[in-house]
């Protein structure tokens, strides 16, 4: 069976990639032997949704589905996501029509756009040991303005090493996925934020954890309450000395009011600060996702103060 | 070479580090080792205070992996402390490693000093801050001041001992035999 899923929305983030992935049901289902992603000459894909649709479309390929990624357009989201290195990181068993690009404009002008860190890798190989801080100081620069810029830049920097030590730590040196990760950081100076995403095609930070809690208020929680526990306390596979970078993370991040998109294998969890913290009844969980191998997170920065 | 003066060894974080910023538990168990290293170098000195001088930021697993660690590790045996780190953010971190591995660390400038990590209770705090302004204590100088039993002065420099907030190390008593001084991490 195929499976056709439409991005049509003017803005796809990962809130409309996930409309579409449930309007045309799970591609990773085992009817589907054949998925087609269609973009639509008006849609602009947001870097959340780039960066997940790029996990999703390598992981249907290692289930050796046969996968099509068409473009109504060669401009619009085509070049966007040529320009932040998609198609290098997308797997050459996808079919990309009308055709993929053959050079990767991202490669070439890497590094060089204030509002933009393209894809970065993540796997077992070498750690990216600059990245935490070209990402924080990137997101710094679009915040020249603010009157906490330091502040911000140092408070990003904890987010983003403890976020991305995570990956590292728990899923490519576990063992738990063949497939990259990938970090990307957007600023959208109309919309007055800026996005960093961090995707893995793990097995999903909830999948991990549940099996090693002991404490039974934990094991009573639901999805979205755990994920909430997990970045309110720091909760651990690794017991009570460890588990503080996901805090640590959500405590910086907190401070700047920043906003909190977790996609995991089969559900979503939007996480907003209120009363300088984030809490299980502000959080928004929308479950029976179509599955998603791994652990997709987005923070939203906000650029003025 | 680090200068050596008495019993403490001043040690220069960021020449164990790539980079002037330290994050992830895989660099910071690399510095670690590091660290270890100039510790076994200098055998026999008690403190070692560890210099944030030209560390830009840090995470909060790259310093509970490294120097909060190692402050864990040598409890009761070393003493470990930070000097040069004016930056809050940075002392944040820090402060969140320290109470994550339950390990005390106290930051020293020229202003005084400041703990991070865990505090102790209140009744220990009055007599943590007794040490903390006279450099050491014995027993029965704690007694004879807070008008207390050698008992309860005992057990509460124990405590403070056993936490990680003070070293305790042997000396000759002037009545003979052995007694114990207790000492601030400096």
């Amino acid at each position: 069976m195929r499976s056709e899923i439409e991005l049509t929305a003017n803005w796809v983030n990962g809130r409309t990639l996930d409309r579409a992935l449930v309007n045309a049901g799970s591609p990773h289902a085992n009817s589907i032997d054949s998925v087609t992603v269609r973009v639509a000459a008006n849609a602009s894909v947001m870097v959340d949704a780039a960066a997940r649709l790029l996990s999703l479309l390598n992981q249907l390929v290692a289930c050796t589905k046969r996968v099509v990624l068409e473009f109504e357009s060669e401009d619009g989201a085509m070049g966007y996501l040529n320009r932040i290195r998609f198609f290098e990181f997308l797997s050459p068993q996808v079919l990309v029509k009308p055709r993929r690009p053959s050079v990767s404009i991202g490669a070439l002008r890497r590094g060089r756009s204030s509002s933009l860190v393209e894809l970065v890798q993540i796997n077992r190989g070498a750690r990216a040991r600059r990245l935490p801080t070209q990402l924080a100081e990137r997101l710094g620069d679009a915040c020249s303005e603010r009157t906490d810029e330091k502040e911000l830049t140092d408070a990003a920097f904890t987010v983003f090493s403890e976020i991305i030590d995570n990956v590292y730590s728990h899923v490519y040196e576990q063992d738990q996925a063949e497939l990259d990760g990938f970090v990307a950081l957007q600023v959208y100076r109309n919309g007055g934020m800026a996005k960093v995403v961090v995707s893995d095609s793990g097995k999903g930070i909830l999948h991990t954890l549940r099996p090693t809690l002991s404490d039974s208020r934990l094991l009573r929680l639901s999805d979205a309450e755990l994920v909430v526990e997990i970045f309110r306390q720091g909760i651990s596979r690794h017991g009570n000395t460890r588990g503080c970078g996901l805090k640590a993370s959500a405590d910086s991040a907190i401070k700047y009011k920043t906003v909190l998109d977790v996609r995991l294998p089969d559900c979503r969890v939007f996480l907003t600060p209120a009363r300088g913290k984030y809490e299980a009844n502000t959080a928004y969980c929308q479950e029976d996702l179509p599955l998603m191998w791994g652990t997709h997170l987005c923070f939203d920065f906000s650029l003025g103060n | 070479m680090n200068p050596v003066k008495e019993n403490w060894v001043e040690v220069r974080l960021r020449d164990l580090m790539s980079l002037p910023d330290g994050w992830g538990v895989e660099e910071g168990r690399e510095v670690y080792h590091k660290l270890l290293e100039r510790v076994e170098v200098h055998s026999q000195a008690v403190v070692f205070r560890i210099s944030l001088a030209g560390v830009r930021r840090t995470d909060v697993s790259f310093p509970r992996e490294s120097v909060i660690e190692m402050a864990y590790r040598y409890r009761g045996q070393k003493g470990f402390c930070l000097c040069d780190l004016s930056d809050d953010n940075l002392a944040e971190n820090w402060d969140a490693a320290a109470l994550k591995r339950g390990q005390p660390i106290f930051v020293w400038s020229r202003k005084g000093y400041r703990l991070l990590g865990p505090l102790p209770s209140t009744g220990l705090r009055k007599v943590l801050d007794l040490i903390m302004e006279q450099d050491n204590i014995t027993t029965a100088e704690l007694a004879r001041h807070a008008r207390a039993t050698v008992s309860n002065a005992s057990n509460k420099l124990r405590a403070l001992s056993d936490g990680g907030y003070i070293l305790r190390r042997e000396q000759a008593a002037a009545t003979g035999g052995i007694e114990y001084v207790y000492k601030r991490i400096r």
